[in-house]
């Protein structure tokens, strides 16, 4: 059962991120719901679980994006094994914990893209992707990030204590 | 220490290690020979995108029939009908309007007519659009078209107004379309009034520009640009946009000019892959020559 919903999540939630959020990006930028859910899942349920997650959901999502077939990949399990290591020492968590780790991996994800998908241009080039992209991404990732996780701990009765 | 929320899978301890060590296995291999493992992960991923996709095209259902919903009910009903059928429209007649000024422009140069043939004899595949490239980093679309329907990767994809781009990947029912406003993408491109080429590529901002052009070029604003028929993917003639400015700083060796492109990304639907002319249509007639511009969709 619980294979299953893995499975699942998995599967549902890459079409949700390239279907449904196309049509709400405010200013043609969409949270990375991947990225959201690896690292909440490592903050949440330790780094073993959010490495595996973070392998799979990245694999599916480099599988319906443009870019090279690893790269989402690696950069999700990551997120989500260095979020799992992350929460091992915090003592407490709420939600604007969840906040900054959320959009400090985005940020961290977001120049392992900026860099592999801007090869050979001019640096200006590249750096706009900060204003552009990187910076209104993070800050996206993370209130979505704190909604995720609102709706996590509540869902969960062995978070009922946060 | 956090971790307080139920585990989601709760697998035995061995099956637990066995699957950390794949994961971990996979991940050192992708991380030290990441060119060498893309030909093993597509092969991987086909079975995983063809299972994906299936929500993903509901989804996509989904998501067309509440957006089509809401501009038509709640968003000015008749008005939105309207204008979307005489843009349609418009853009189909500027379309025809230039594969017909580029014919007689080509036949004007006297350009072998068989040549002219093999260039912009089109055989295309229509393809829908179920979702956009899932990063922010690449300006990309899902079309529900795969190796299946005959997509191979290179292939130009078009609207009737314009290109659209070309494909980056395909799985067995679906494939990935990077637009040409994206700065991985670029091609031959060419000043349709004074016959310049020049390399069209995407900006990082999402705009388009035409680099390399030569520094006695008389381009203006307002000029169209055409495809070159010099890359793969595209046959000559088929319009890309229309000059914006043209920059040109002391020094510099060539001309830049800002594209302004006909195609409205943002409302992309349906769209044409550009399938490679099959071999057996080369020694068609003169006259299939004049009207080979015409669209051979295989499926809608």
């Amino acid at each position: 059962m619980k294979t299953g919903l893995f499975v699942g999540f998995i599967l549902l939630l890459v079409p949700l991120q390239t279907t449904v959020l196309g049509s709400i990006s405010p200013f043609g930028i969409r949270p990375d719901l991947c990225l959201i859910a690896a690292c909440l899942i490592g903050f949440l349920t330790g780094q073993v679980q959010g490495l595996i997650m973070g392998f799979f959901l990245g694999f599916v999502q480099d599988l319906f994006s443009a870019s090279d077939l690893w790269l989402n990949t690696i950069t999700k399990s990551g997120v989500g094994f260095f979020a799992g290591l992350i929460a091992r020492n915090l003592a407490n968590a709420a939600s604007h914990s969840a906040f900054l780790v959320v959009a400090v991996f985005s940020v961290f994800s977001g120049v392992v893209f900026m860099v592999s998908s801007r090869v050979g241009m001019d640096i200006g080039d590249v750096l706009l992707g900060f204003p552009s992209i990187l910076l209104p991404q993070a800050l996206f990732d993370g209130l979505v990030a704190i909604a995720a996780y609102w709706v996590a701990t509540r869902w969960t009765p062995e978070a009922s204590s946060f | 220490m956090i971790g307080r929320v139920r585990p989601l899978f709760l697998w035995s301890t061995s099956t637990r290690r066995l699957v950390v060590g794949l994961v971990i296995i996979a991940l050192v291999l992708l991380f030290l020979l990441p060119r060498q493992t893309q030909f093993l992960l597509q092969q991987v991923g086909k079975p995983v995108a063809d299972v994906v996709s299936v929500p993903l095209e509901m989804m996509a259902d989904v998501d067309r029939g509440v957006r089509n919903w809401w501009n038509q009910y709640i968003a000015l009903q008749g008005i939105y009908e309207q204008n979307r059928d005489l843009q349609v429209k418009v853009q189909n007649l500027e379309g025809e309007l230039n594969q017909l000024r580029e014919q007689a422009l080509a036949s004007q140069r006297l350009t072998a007519l068989l040549d002219f043939q093999e260039e912009s004899a089109m055989t295309t595949l229509a393809a829908r659009v179920i979702g956009r490239s899932a990063s922010n980093w690449y300006h990309g679309v899902v079309l529900n078209k795969g190796e299946d329907d005959g997509v191979a990767v290179e292939m130009g994809v078009v609207t009737p107004a314009g290109i659209v781009g070309h494909i980056v990947k395909v799985a067995s029912s679906t494939s990935i379309a990077l637009l040409i406003t994206d700065p991985n993408v670029a091609v031959t491109g060419l000043i349709q009034r004074t016959r310049d080429e020049g390399i069209v590529q995407g900006t990082a901002q999402g705009f388009v520009r035409m680099k390399y052009i030569p520094p006695l070029a008389a381009v203006k604003e307002g000029d169209t640009v055409v495809t070159s028929g010099l890359t793969g993917g595209f046959p000559r003639g088929l319009l890309i946009g229309q000059v914006l400015t043209v920059g040109e700083r002391e020094g510099d060796l060539f001309q830049t000019a800002h594209v302004a492109p006909v195609v409205d990304f943002g409302k992309l639907e349906e769209v044409l892959i550009v399938l490679p002319p099959p071999s057996s249509e080369s020694t068609e007639s003169i006259g299939n020559i004049l009207t080979s511009q015409e669209k051979k969709p295989k499926d809608s």
